[in-house]
């Protein structure tokens, strides 16, 4: 608590800063991820997808395209249903943008770095307990979803709703119970911990604990609720499912939530199975020294994290375009009665293999 | 340093709008959430009493509490869901089988 | 000169912040009971339960706090609002509400405890606890508040743990049986459309 006024000042505009720059880029991912996912099955079944919008003759493989759909999305008229509980219908986006922004916030993006002598670490909210805060804050994201569908006064949307609430509630416990291994193999709860603490290929993960790795990204995608586990917005059966009612920014909203919740969960796959901002054989914290820029450190973290974020994005898409949509007993019985049995079992199993070896 | 006392009487507000709620509304869901908001009344004193006798018991008893509360929502919601089931209410007032 | 960070740590600013978390969650709590639809109710459960977090948070209880949110506000309170949906209740009507007289003796005795319990605290007569050896500082200093409250949760309360696992097992198993759907019913049913 022995802050003086320098020292506070300078942290609370770092704060301020990096707060700025981390809701950029949040703001930022969707267009680019919608171009993705235009380009990406594209590419894969050998057509060109959208390559005509641009600026004068610079099309720029269509990366406007998506800008074009944002302000086409922002300026439609806005519908809201008969019936619907106002207050709530309108509130509901918030509560979908406000946990998957603020989980975001918790990321560690970079090595702490020196400049004009303080040290700023490179992630907004930094606390403790890092991974329980991302956890409580990112399980919050069901009421966004739950709200919005029973605000419309509409049948899909409230089907649609119960659907994606259940399928949320029941995979956070595999998601949760994958990176309990972690927890145990690092002994830390703070992620900035776990990050340093991998400094080697060796000490990955998903090299120690490649279990946790698969039943993390099988949890991953029924969290975000994207396919093959999209039955929530199963088109041919709920039409849009929660979101059917919905128009303009506030579907813009929605959408905006999805795919940060996307990003934030694939940087935490990186965080925590794939070193961060650590790169083997290398530590980026020299970098400051060798180079003699301060801060140049945390930039290539940022970057080197932003990478192996960005593999996990892609693997969205893949997935995506691979995968038949299940069924929903089938994604009910893969998650209560094989990935939790499993996560249990790692859980235990790592636990038994740490003592023994500590013993 | 916010004095324990001062904990102790947003707690008890909070409790007595539990006891309202849990004695006046006749939905049986709306009972079980002024219950929960009882329990969290609980654990504010423990924790501010905990934190004023510089102790950590207050914190592990809310570890308790929580795991308790959760065990009596699931059972709760159970009970309510076949009951609803039965009765097609979930309305106190027409739940007087008990009652002779 | 004003001094910004003597004035972050000093007590008017904890006190200002109790006094508005206070005054929230009073409100807040009020209108969890007196709302019409079990979903708002549910809904200003949910802030409710965030705001007694951060109230945790402040007073350097980071791990409750999370636990708060996570169990409480992203998975009990869930359940409520999942449960208000299948059941597609509607709002209360007013109407309906009347008093009993063992509600409202029950009511008056509440209140009375409530009045001796708020004067109790105001004259200052709160009994002086048995002082632990876990003050903040020596929470930091021995590694931290999540550290050494699963340090005393898994030894000196292991066994209470332990019960408390058991019971959540039991829970399990009783809101399975409770809640299947009756056998004989079902094939009655079945009969029926048949």
């Amino acid at each position: 608590m022995g802050l003086t006024m320098n020292e506070f000042t300078v942290q609370f505009i770092a704060t301020l800063l990096k707060f700025a720059v981390i809701a950029g880029l949040c703001i930022n991912i969707p267009p680019i991820m919608v171009w993705a996912e235009r380009r990406v099955p594209a590419f894969m079944q050998r057509r060109k997808g959208p390559n005509r919008v641009g600026i004068f003759k610079w099309r720029l493989y269509g990366l406007l395209q998506s800008a074009a759909d944002a302000v086409k999305l922002i300026f439609k008229e806005e519908v809201v249903p008969e019936g619907a509980a106002k207050a709530f219908y309108h509130i509901a986006p918030v509560f979908s943008v406000f946990p998957a922004i603020m989980v975001a916030m918790a990321i560690p993006y970079g090595p702490d770095i020196q400049l004009f002598g303080y040290t700023i670490p490179l992630s907004v909210i930094r606390v403790d307990v890092g991974f329980l805060f991302i956890f409580a804050i990112s399980s919050l994201a069901v009421y966004g979803v739950t709200i919005a569908g029973w605000a419309s006064n509409n049948k899909y949307s409230l089907l649609g709703a119960l659907r994606a609430s259940a399928q949320m509630i029941s995979y956070e416990i595999p998601l949760g119970m994958s990176l309990i291994p972690i927890v145990l193999l690092y002994g830390s709860l703070d992620l900035n911990t776990i990050v340093i603490a991998q400094s080697q290929i060796w000490k990955w993960g998903v090299v120690l604990s490649p279990i946790s790795f698969c039943l993390f990204v099988i949890a991953m995608f029924a969290e975000t609720n994207r396919a093959p586990f999209d039955l929530a917005e199963a088109e041919g059966e709920l039409v849009a499912g929660f979101h059917t009612e919905y128009t303009s920014a506030k579907f813009a909203a929605f959408f905006l939530a999805e795919y940060v919740s996307m990003f934030v969960l694939s940087c935490l796959a990186a965080t925590v199975f794939f070193g961060g901002w650590q790169i083997p054989f290398f530590d980026i914290r020299s970098l400051d020294v060798l180079i003699g820029i301060p801060g140049v450190s945390g930039l290539v973290g940022f970057g080197v994290l932003f990478v192996k974020a960005a593999f996990f994005m892609w693997l969205y898409v893949w997935v995506r375009w691979t995968i038949p949509r299940f069924r929903y007993d089938q994604l009910m019985s893969l998650g209560w009665k094989f990935m939790i049995p499993i996560g249990l079992l790692n859980v235990v199993v790592t636990a038994i293999v740490l003592a023994v070896i500590r013993f | 340093m916010v004095p324990v006392e001062h904990y102790f009487v947003l707690a008890t507000v909070m409790f007595f709008l539990g006891i309202c709620g849990a004695l006046f509304r006749r939905n049986l869901i709306m009972v079980l959430m002024s219950i929960e908001l009882m329990l969290n009344a609980v654990n504010l004193v423990f924790i501010a009493a905990g934190r004023g006798n510089s102790s950590l018991d207050g914190q592990i008893m809310v570890v308790f509490v929580i795991t308790v509360a959760a065990c009596e929502a699931a059972v709760g919601l159970a009970m309510v869901i076949a009951l609803f089931r039965k009765y097609g209410t979930v309305n106190t007032d027409f739940l007087r089988i008990l009652r002779g | 000169m004003f001094d910004l960070p003597l004035f972050l740590n000093s007590s008017l600013l904890s006190i200002g912040v109790f006094h508005f978390f206070a005054a929230m969650i009073t409100i807040v709590s009020l209108l969890v009971v007196v709302s019409q639809h079990p979903v708002k109710s549910a809904v200003f459960l949910v802030v409710d339960l965030f705001l007694l977090a951060g109230l945790y948070a402040s007073m350097d209880s980071h791990f409750i706090a999370a636990i708060q949110i996570l169990v409480y506000a992203g998975a009990i309170v869930v359940l409520f609002l999942f449960v208000i949906m299948l059941l597609n209740l509607k709002a209360d009507s007013i109407k309906g509400l009347r008093f009993s007289a063992p509600e409202a003796a029950a009511l008056l005795i509440s209140f009375i405890g409530f009045l001796i319990m708020t004067f109790n605290v105001f004259r200052g007569q709160a009994p002086e606890g048995i002082k632990g050896g876990f003050s903040i500082e020596a929470i930091d200093a021995n590694g931290g508040n999540t550290y050494m409250v699963a340090m005393r949760l898994l030894t000196t309360y292991i066994w209470p743990f332990e019960l408390a696992s058991m019971l959540i097992l039991l829970a399990i198993v009783a809101a399975i049986v409770i809640a299947k759907k009756d056998k004989i019913l079902k094939s009655l049913i079945q009969k029926e459309l048949r």
